[in-house]
This record gives structure tokens, C-alpha cells and sequence, in this order.
């Protein structure tokens, strides 16, 4: 037996371009500004991609975000993805990672319930956390393997290459399973003329929080059992760098060497 | 800073109404990771900060949850570096990682032990495991720390007051910020922590402990994943065991990686604990493997000495290293970040100066290290 016509998710998130990236004044971040498909994101629809192109199946791109995430959706969508689905409400606004996998996880349960494999980035560079995916799995009761860079088919499992702390391991997973993906595991393409005409905004449907099943309670603020509670700009303590630039190479190597053996009076 | 504006807020603070919704939930949990045999030396740091932290709480109870074939080897070590108890869970099918048994290991552990706070490391691995186990009990979790603390949280909205909050402070916004995170509404409050961040404790024989033999529920379905393949070890490059770290930027093409490693080898000649680090463009131009990157996605070092050759300091790098003890930058660039957060420096070219420094080392030169 072999995997055959697979139900592949892709989670996708928008994030700010980094030059970008600013706190709005109660601090949560601002996402008017240009945006950009996230790296890691990217990374994980080129494995789904390269998946399908193997076996054959649906791509389903899920995000949640702003409105505007649409022209991320309608990018991964030019590069090969069937449809996308985006959950977008204002009561989500101020979600922690718990309540963002929680909607993430009820879109795919009441619209896509047979999915095999979701893809997701393993962390984003807003964010930055690497908890969505796992979460995602766990409440979907999926297997999961993260920081993947290496994925090959074996009957009807997959074999799949993991990092872990000095060096990799291979596991053999069944379906349904959750894999985040490094960056380091492919250059991820750009839009193909073919997928780009077929690509219509009408390939894009839109969710409210009611739509997929949940209420106000357990989404946004009300719904996260965390908050930011205070954003502290950073200062760098550290006194001036010492710098050793007059004389000979062997003067100033000498003199480099004899201040980093000098003790320090404090700290 | 007008005191009495801080006293006037410190009694509006005191008339909101203080709750505890800890319902018994009570001491401090770590995980202390291991690779299946040995310790990860994150686990130690960890309990460092844990005894520290516990000073604020009424109960100062610190527990290990150790996994791993032959766990129990290491109660003794962790009882030296600050546990009270330590809860081993050991079995051989744990001599590789793998989620679904840890996350149950680690799931039925917390359940028994009800710590109102659980720290994991937010290594490759505990980045793997800690948000399904958060996920699976139902609480907040807030990642990569790089500082922790107990104190008053007030919410006027909500008209809560907590005296025991966990306050997780992360960096956000590519290091710009240090945003603080709380969560005292559902336990345990957990977070994940950089390794390398925190200090371990002098181990302390003469401490002693309980260790308790924990016995997880196991189902079938938690082994489903087989291994099949384990690379590991190799080379071994021991970045983190290193006092002293010569690390060198993709500009210095393979001469100068070359030259740096001359540099390693002089100052292990003479006895010290040397070892090549690199820039992830370094590693990305093939210039050397990926077990010597420093930073966000490679590893958080705190060595005595960092030497930054031809590094540029962008923030993804200095998140690996910005703990060393002292900081050198060799930079042809006098406006290089890395300048910023160096302790000493030379603006030259690295030709001029390595060839020197390796002559230096060579005639007998030796760091001072405070240890
Ligand atoms: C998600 C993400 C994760 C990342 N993770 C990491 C990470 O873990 N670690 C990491 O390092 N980077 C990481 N990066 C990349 C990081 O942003 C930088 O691109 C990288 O660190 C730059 O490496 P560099 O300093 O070698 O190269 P450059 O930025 O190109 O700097 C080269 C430096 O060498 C100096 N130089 C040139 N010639 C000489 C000479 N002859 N003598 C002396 N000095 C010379 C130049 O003045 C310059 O400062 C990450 C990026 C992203 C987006
Ligand atoms: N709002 C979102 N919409 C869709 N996918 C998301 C969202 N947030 C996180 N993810 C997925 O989870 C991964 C890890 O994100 P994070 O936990 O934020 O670091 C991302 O790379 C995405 O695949």
C-alpha cells in the first residue's frame, strides 16, 4: 500500500516585512504595514508542494489574520496551492498561541476533517514561538514531528528526518501527522505562470469566529490563558567597547590580550 | 522618580482585591533534559533559576522530572545543582525522543506533582514537547525566556490583584523589546527558557533530596513513531563546554576559517578549552558545518571569552552569544553592530591580526578565566 491523492494543509501566516515590525501604542504589534509571507511558512508550502507533486491530492492553505493576508493567500496560491481559507474576525484580535491554535484547529476540524498532513512553519519571526503547530496536533489528536528537513514516503507512512540537539533523527510516522518545517529545508519556489492564472480571490473563503464553532469567550483576550502585561525597550547596559587601534598589530594584539586578563572591579 | 507618585499607585494597587486561583497548586517543576543518556546542561541552569526563583514563593519546593533510559542515574546530580525531589521516569524506549511518550511522561508527572509553576528548555526538543503538553493541560505557555520572576500583578479591569505572579520576560521584535508575559489564571504558569541564559549552581554533595520512581500511563498508541535512524556525535563540537570561542563571519572566506582554526588549536596547545564558532552566513556559504553555529538557530554559548572575527552583530547572532562573559570584535568596520555589544576590539582587518594573536598565543599566552 502507498499514500495516494493526500488532503494537505498548509498553515500560513502573514508577518511583517522585518524592517517593518512596530508595537502599536498598547503595545500589540502593528500589521498595517507591508507584510510578507512568513519565511518558515514558506518553507513548509514548498514540502507540500513537492508532496503533492509526488502523490497527488488537494492543497488547502489555512490562515488566520487580518483581512489583508488575502495577498499571502492569493502568493501561495500562485505557487501552486488549490484554495484558502482564512480566518479573519476582530474578536480574534490579541490571541495567544493557545487561542490562535484553538481556531485553527476548529477550521480544520468542521471544514477540513480529512486532513492527512498539515504542514506548518516551525516558528514564525513575529511571533516566534514554534507552539502553533504542536498545538495545532495535539488538539486534533494529530501525530507530529518538528524542525523537519528531510521527507520521504515509505508505504503508507512517511519517513521523516528531524533536528534535534547534535544531530538528526529519522522516525517513520503514520498519518494523520503534523510536520514544522526549517528553513533549511528547501529554497522554496516562486509563482508559476500555470497556477497564477488559475489563481482568483474566489479561491479564498472567508470564516467568522461563529463560523467555525466557537464564541467570543474562548478567542482574542477573553479566550488566552496569557497576556503581554508590559513591553520594555531594550538598553544596553554594557559599558563602551575598548577599542585597541594605535600602534603595531603586535602592540595592539598585546594590549588587547593584556585588557581581556584584566580582572573586573564589579560584577 | 517621585516616590509619592509610587506610593499613591502601590496603595491604588493594595485596594484592588487579591485572588488566588492557584487552588493548592504549589512549588516549582523542571524538566531536565537529557539526550536519553546524559544530562543536557540546560537542565542545570534551569534548576539554577528555579532555586533562585522559589525564594519568592511560600512554598520553596523545587522538582526534576527527569526522562531518559536509565534515568535515575542522574537524581544525584540534580539534587546537588538545587532539587528537593526529583521524579525519574525511565524506560529504554526512552533512549531517543520521541513527543507523544514525553508529553504523556510529562503530563502525568505535573498532574501528581501540581507545581503552580513548570519550566522547560526551549531547545530543539522542549520546543518539540512543552507546547503539546501545555496544550494537553489546558494552560498559557511563553517562550524562549531569558529572564524570570515572582511578584504583584495588579489588573484594574479585572479587578484582580495576585501576589505571586510568574513574570516571563522574552525578547521580541528582534531583541528590541523585552516584552513581559503573565498568565496567574491557569497552572501551572509554564514557560520555556534559552539554554545558556541562566547559571547553574556550585554543586552542593552535601544537599539532599527525594527521588520518586514515576510510573507514566503509557498507551500503546504513545509508541506508534519508530526511530530508525539516529546521526549523532561525529566530530562533536562542544561549543557550549567551551570557555573560550573564536568564532569567525562568511567575509573570511576558507583562509581566514583556516587561520581561526590555527587559533583553536594554539589555545588548546596550552591547556585551555577552545572551540570554532560561526555565523549562520558563514555555515550557509559552506565555509563550515552547521554544529558550530552560534545563535538563533544554531546555539546559545555563555563562554568565559567570545571572540567575534569578522562578524557583523546581526541580532540573530547576538541572541546566541550576548550572555559571554567577555566579548571581543575584530571588525574591518568601525560601525559593525557587533561593536556594540563588545567588551574589547580591534577595527582592522582580521589578516593583521589573527597571524598575531596565534604568535601570541603560541609564545605562551594564556587566558585568565574567573573559575
Ligand atoms: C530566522 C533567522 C534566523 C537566523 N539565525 C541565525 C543564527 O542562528 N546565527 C547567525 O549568526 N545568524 C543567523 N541569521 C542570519 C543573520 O541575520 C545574519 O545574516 C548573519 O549572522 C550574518 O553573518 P556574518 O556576520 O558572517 O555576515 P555579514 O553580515 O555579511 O557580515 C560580515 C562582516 O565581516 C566584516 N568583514 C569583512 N571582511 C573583513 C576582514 N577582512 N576583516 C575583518 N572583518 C571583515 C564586515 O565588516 C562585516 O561586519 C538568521 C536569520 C534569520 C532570518
Ligand atoms: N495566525 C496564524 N495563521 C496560520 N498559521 C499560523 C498562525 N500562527 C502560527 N501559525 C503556524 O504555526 C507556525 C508556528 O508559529 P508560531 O507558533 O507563531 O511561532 C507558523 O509557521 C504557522 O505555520
Amino acid at each position: 500500500m502507498s499514500l495516494k491523492d493526500l488532503n494537505i494543509v498548509v498553515l500560513l501566516k502573514q508577518v511583517p516585512v522585518p524592517k517593518a515590525m512596530k508595537t502599536k501604542a498598547d503595545g500589540m504589534m502593528d500589521r498595517s504595514g507591508k507584510s510578507m509571507i512568513n519565511p518558515y511558512c514558506n518553507a513548509a508550502l514548498e514540502e507540500a508542494l513537492k508532496l503533492r507533486e509526488k502523490v497527488g491530492g488537494v492543497i488547502t492553505v489555512v490562515s488566520m489574520g487580518p483581512p489583508n493576508a488575502k495577498q499571502s493567500l492569493i502568493e501561495a496560491m500562485r505557487k501552486g496551492a488549490d484554495k484558502s481559507i482564512l480566518v479573519s474576525d476582530r474578536l480574534l484580535a490579541g490571541s495567544d498561541t493557545w487561542a490562535t491554535a484553538l481556531a485553527l484547529s476548529s477550521t480544520i476540524k468542521k471544514y477540513l476533517p480529512d486532513t492527512d498532513i498539515i504542514f506548518a512553519g516551525l516558528q514564525t519571526i513575529d511571533g516566534d514561538t514554534a507552539h502553533v503547530g504542536p498545538q495545532v496536533a495535539e488538539h486534533l489528536g494529530f501525530q507530529q514531528v518538528t524542525y523537519v528537513d528531510k521527507i520521504e514516503l515509505e508505504g503508507e507512512n512517511l519517513k521523516v528526518r528531524r533536528f534535534v540537539e547534535g544531530g538528526w533523527e529519522t522516525f517513520i510516522t503514520p498519518i494523520p501527522v503534523m510536520l514544522s518545517i526549517h528553513t533549511a529545508a528547501n529554497t522554496p519556489r516562486g509563482p508559476s505562470l500555470g497556477a497564477a492564472l488559475r489563481t482568483s480571490e474566489d479561491n479564498i473563503t472567508v470564516y467568522s469566529v461563529e463560523q467555525i464553532g466557537l464564541t467570543k469567550e474562548e478567542v482574542g483576550v477573553a479566550g488566552s490563558p496569557t497576556i503581554v502585561s508590559r513591553v520594555l525597550n531594550v538598553v544596553i547596559d554594557r559599558p563602551p567597547v575598548e577599542l585597541f587601534n594605535e600602534g603595531s598589530a603586535t602592540e595592539r594584539v598585546g594590549k588587547l590580550l593584556e585588557a581581556v586578563n584584566r580582572k573586573e572591579e564589579s560584577s | 522618580m517621585s516616590t509619592d507618585r509610587e506610593k499613591a499607585k502601590l496603595e491604588r494597587d493594595m485596594a484592588v482585591p487579591e485572588v488566588d486561583l492557584r487552588d493548592g497548586a504549589s512549588g516549582i517543576a523542571t524538566w531536565a533534559q537529557t539526550d536519553g543518556e546524559n544530562l543536557h546542561p540546560a537542565a542545570l541552569e534551569i534548576l539554577g533559576e528555579a532555586r533562585r526563583l522559589s525564594e519568592k514563593l511560600e512554598d520553596k519546593t523545587v522538582t526534576s522530572i527527569v526522562i531518559g533510559k536509565d534515568a535515575e542515574k542522574h537524581a544525584q546530580t540534580l539534587i546537588e545543582h538545587g532539587a528537593d525531589r526529583v521524579y525519574v521516569i525511565s524506560d529504554d524506549r526512552l533512549l531517543e525522543y520521541r513527543t507523544l511518550p514525553y508529553v504523556r511522561a510529562i503530563v502525568d508527572a505535573i498532574r501528581e506533582i501540581k507545581p503552580e509553576i513548570m519550566i522547560y528548555t526551549a531547545s530543539a526538543i522542549g520546543r518539540d514537547l512543552a507546547p503539546r503538553c501545555a496544550a494537553r493541560l489546558h494552560v498559557g505557555l511563553s517562550a524562549d525566556c531569558t529572564q524570570l520572576d515572582i511578584g504583584m500583578y495588579v489588573n484594574r479591569k479585572k479587578g484582580q490583584r495576585f501576589m505571586h505572579a510568574f513574570k516571563m520576560m522574552r525578547p521580541s521584535f528582534g531583541e528590541s523589546k523585552l516584552a513581559t508575559i503573565i498568565g496567574p489564571w491557569n497552572y501551572p504558569q509554564s514557560s520555556t527558557v534559552r539554554p545558556g541564559v541562566f547559571a547553574k549552581l556550585q554543586p552542593d554533595s552535601s544537599r539532599t533530596g527525594e527521588v520518586v520512581k514515576f510510573e507514566p500511563k503509557w498507551v500503546e498508541e504513545d509508541w506508534i513513531q519508530e526511530v530508525v535512524e539516529v546521526q549523532k556525535g561525529g566530530s562533536r563540537v562542544e561549543l557550549e563546554k567551551a570557555d573560550i570561542i573564536i568564532s569567525g563571519g562568511k567575509d573570511l572566506g576558507r583562509e581566514g576559517f583556516e587561520m581561526l582554526q590555527e587559533l583553536v588549536d594554539a589555545i588548546r596547545a596550552n591547556g585551555q578549552v577552545a572551540e570554532l564558532g560561526a555565523s549562520r552566513a558563514a555555515v550557509n556559504a559552506g565555509l563550515i558545518s552547521s554544529d558550530h553555529q552560534v545563535g538563533q538557530t544554531g546555539k546559545t554559548v555563555r563562554p568565559e571569552i567570545y571572540f567575534a572575527i569578522g562578524i557583523s552583530g546581526a541580532v540573530q547572532h547576538l541572541m546566541g552569544m550576548q550572555n559571554s562573559k567577555k566579548v571581543v570584535a575584530i571588525n574591518i568596520d568601525p560601525n559593525a553592530k557587533i561593536f556594540q555589544v563588545a567588551d574589547y576590539g580591534i577595527v582592522d582587518d582580521y589578516k593583521n591580526v589573527v597571524p598575531e594573536l596565534i604568535k601570541q598565543v603560541k609564545n605562551g599566552f594564556t587566558f585568565e578565566l574567573d573559575k
